[in-house]
């Protein structure tokens, strides 16, 4: 660290193993095919499957959804985000998700990753949390499917609680696909454009800018760190230990590289201007469609609140 | 927009005195380091890793702020509050672009287009000149037909040239390079030197980060040489420095078997 003190290595101070050649390569040794590890696959797949996902090239020309101003496109989704919540009959919940896949079969949405989103997100969010309630020791009730008995009495899963199960799946999947319908036919930034427009404080705004940009900062890095241990592992991987040792020692960096990386990126933007505020380079213009939308939405969801009554 | 009329012509882009820059209070980067930047001046800034090269360019950049010492930029104090004006804020951004060293810091929106359109809309153009600029640049790197791609399919070299156009884009009269050769292959290194060098005949003030001694002279008029200790070992024109083996054996950026 001293000026001039450490003198550059010179040739002799390269240790003799790192110049030896290495042994050539043994003909015909078999060495079974290398199987990638199931970290190794999850964590890979996953990160690239997300990472494609959240990219998801949104054609702003192809669909009439594409085209609604995402001021409109947001009041819509709150409207019927807070119909959805106050819903009580499963019924109406599986007519309007039927009315949210049509629509969004009509706005030109790819339809098979569309419903397939919602249903790998769904039971994330709602297996813990519902699974339990069907049961008759939680939700006591009209048992419909025995499964043991106890003191005399069987028990099993109940009418209600497969009732109030299903009311919880069906909100979770009608809300989640009306998000991925917003946000999957509105270019990222518009969004957040269009948040700022609508008066969401510049802060929220930024946050979720950012929180979105360390995402992928995070997901590049766990491909890289992968990659990166793939190319040094010489024996097959041992699924086990080493496996769980590795995961330990590798959130550490990759918290830390993308924590780095996430600062400049953010010092990149403040860079060139940014102040919390998003800005498209279309101009996005109010027209009849868009009041159209917001008009219909409004709509929906008195409906569907008062079928809901009807129903119950 | 041009500083031109607002300047006179010896008032120098950057005054900087005393400055010294502590990571965490702990991890000492740059110490006690003074020198002016003119405008129109091509300025290297040498020294081994380490030496402070990328923090001093975010301190001119107006990202991070001297623990001690003080930094001017055309001619009005560069502090955190200075910069929480609005109207000196927009002023500074717009004159001032950073290249930084690692792409992916800089190429992350959904789409080339909109990274590139980023600054521009930020700094308030229309979106039709945003638009014009967009198209110009892109002739300009020889990317248009990269537009409608998002990042990661991109290759370390078309990020680099991205986040080039992201800069360019906004027209800075001052751009401050970090190593901008650095994991590039030789034919874009050298496209990218003649870029920038043709930047600098266009007015631009220049300050490059580099370890490549073999392209200073093309590139830059002068250089400052940056000791392992933090300290500034040199400030002379860089025919003067490359005639010196000796600062640049001290600063650790050329091995003695084999000078450059
Ligand atoms: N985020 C950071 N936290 C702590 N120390 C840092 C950080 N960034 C850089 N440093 C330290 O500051 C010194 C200068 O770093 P840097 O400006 O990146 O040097 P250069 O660009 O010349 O390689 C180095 O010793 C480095 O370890
Ligand atoms: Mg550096």
């Amino acid at each position: 660290m001293t000026r001039g003190a450490a003198p550059p290595r010179s040739r002799a101070d390269t240790p003799a193993w790192l110049v030896q050649p290495q042994a050539p390569l043994r003909p015909g040794s078999r060495v079974g095919r290398r199987r990638a590890s199931f970290l190794e696959r999850t964590l890979g797949d996953g990160a690239e499957v997300f990472r494609r996902a959240m990219y998801a090239e949104i054609d702003g020309s192809r669909g009439a959804l594409q085209r609604l101003d995402p001021r409109a496109k947001l009041v819509a989704l709150v409207a019927l985000l807070v119909a959805v919540a106050l819903v009580h009959s499963p019924l109406t919940l599986v007519v309007g998700y039927a009315a949210i896949v049509a629509v969004a079969w009509a706005g030109g949405v790819p339809m098979r990753s569309f419903v397939r989103r919602v249903w790998l997100v769904v039971p994330a969010f709602t297996a813990v949390a519902v699974a339990p309630a069907t049961l008759s020791v939680v939700t006591p009730g009209q048992i419909v499917v025995p499964l043991w008995t106890w003191h005399g009495a069987p028990q099993g899963l109940t009418r209600q609680g497969l009732l109030a199960a299903a009311l919880i799946v069906l909100r979770v999947a009608c809300s989640v696909s009306l998000v991925l319908l917003v946000t999957l036919t509105t270019p990222w930034n518009r969004l957040l454009g269009a948040l700022g427009a609508l008066g969401v404080p510049r802060i929220f705004v930024t946050i979720i800018a950012m929180a979105y940009r360390y995402l992928f900062v995070l997901l590049g890095n766990i491909t890289d760190l992968l990659m990166a241990r793939k190319a040094r592992t010489v024996r097959p991987p041992d699924h086990g230990a080493g496996d769980r040792r590795f995961v330990g020692a590798a959130v550490g960096t990759l918290l830390g590289k993308s924590h780095h990386l996430a600062e400049e990126v953010h010092q990149a933007m403040v860079a060139r201007g940014y102040a919390g505020r998003h800005y498209a380079l279309e101009r996005s213009r109010f027209v009849a469609a868009d009041v159209l939308v917001v008009l219909a939405a409004l709509a929906a969801a008195v409906v569907i609140l008062g079928v809901d009554r009807v129903l119950r | 927009m041009s500083c031109a009329e607002e300047l006179p012509a010896s008032e120098p882009v950057y005054a900087v005195r005393n400055l010294t820059y502590t990571y965490l209070g702990r991890f000492a980067a740059l110490s006690g380091v003074s020198f002016d930047v003119r405008r129109g001046e091509r300025v290297a800034l040498l020294g081994a890793n380490g030496s402070g090269k990328s923090t001093l360019l975010k301190i001119l950049a107006g990202l991070i702020h001297p623990t001690s010492g003080h930094v001017a930029a055309f001619g009005k104090a560069l502090t955190e509050t200075a910069l929480m004006e609005e109207q000196f804020n927009r002023d500074f951004r717009s004159r001032v672009g950073i290249v930084f060293q690692n792409p992916d810091t800089q190429v992350f929106s959904a789409t080339v287009r909109e990274e590139i359109a980023f600054g521009c809309l930020q700094l308030g153009l229309p979106p039709e000149e945003a638009q014009q600029r967009l198209d110009d640049v892109l002739r300009l790197l020889e990317i248009t037909d990269l537009v409608e791609r998002a990042p990661f399919q991109l290759s370390g070299g078309q990020k680099k040239k991205v986040a080039l156009a992201s800069v360019l884009v906004m027209n800075p009269e001052v751009i401050l390079f970090d190593e901008p050769t650095a994991a590039l292959d030789p034919r874009t290194q050298h496209w990218l030197i003649d870029l920038i060098g043709a930047l600098g005949e266009a007015g631009k003030t220049i300050v490059v980060a580099t370890h490549d001694l073999h392209t200073l002279a093309d590139l830059t008029d002068r250089a400052l040489v940056f000791a392992e200790d933090h300290t500034l070992l040199a400030d002379a024109p860089t025919p003067a420095i490359l005639a010196d083996p000796a600062a640049l054996l001290r600063a650790n950026l050329i091995h003695d078997h084999r000078p450059y």
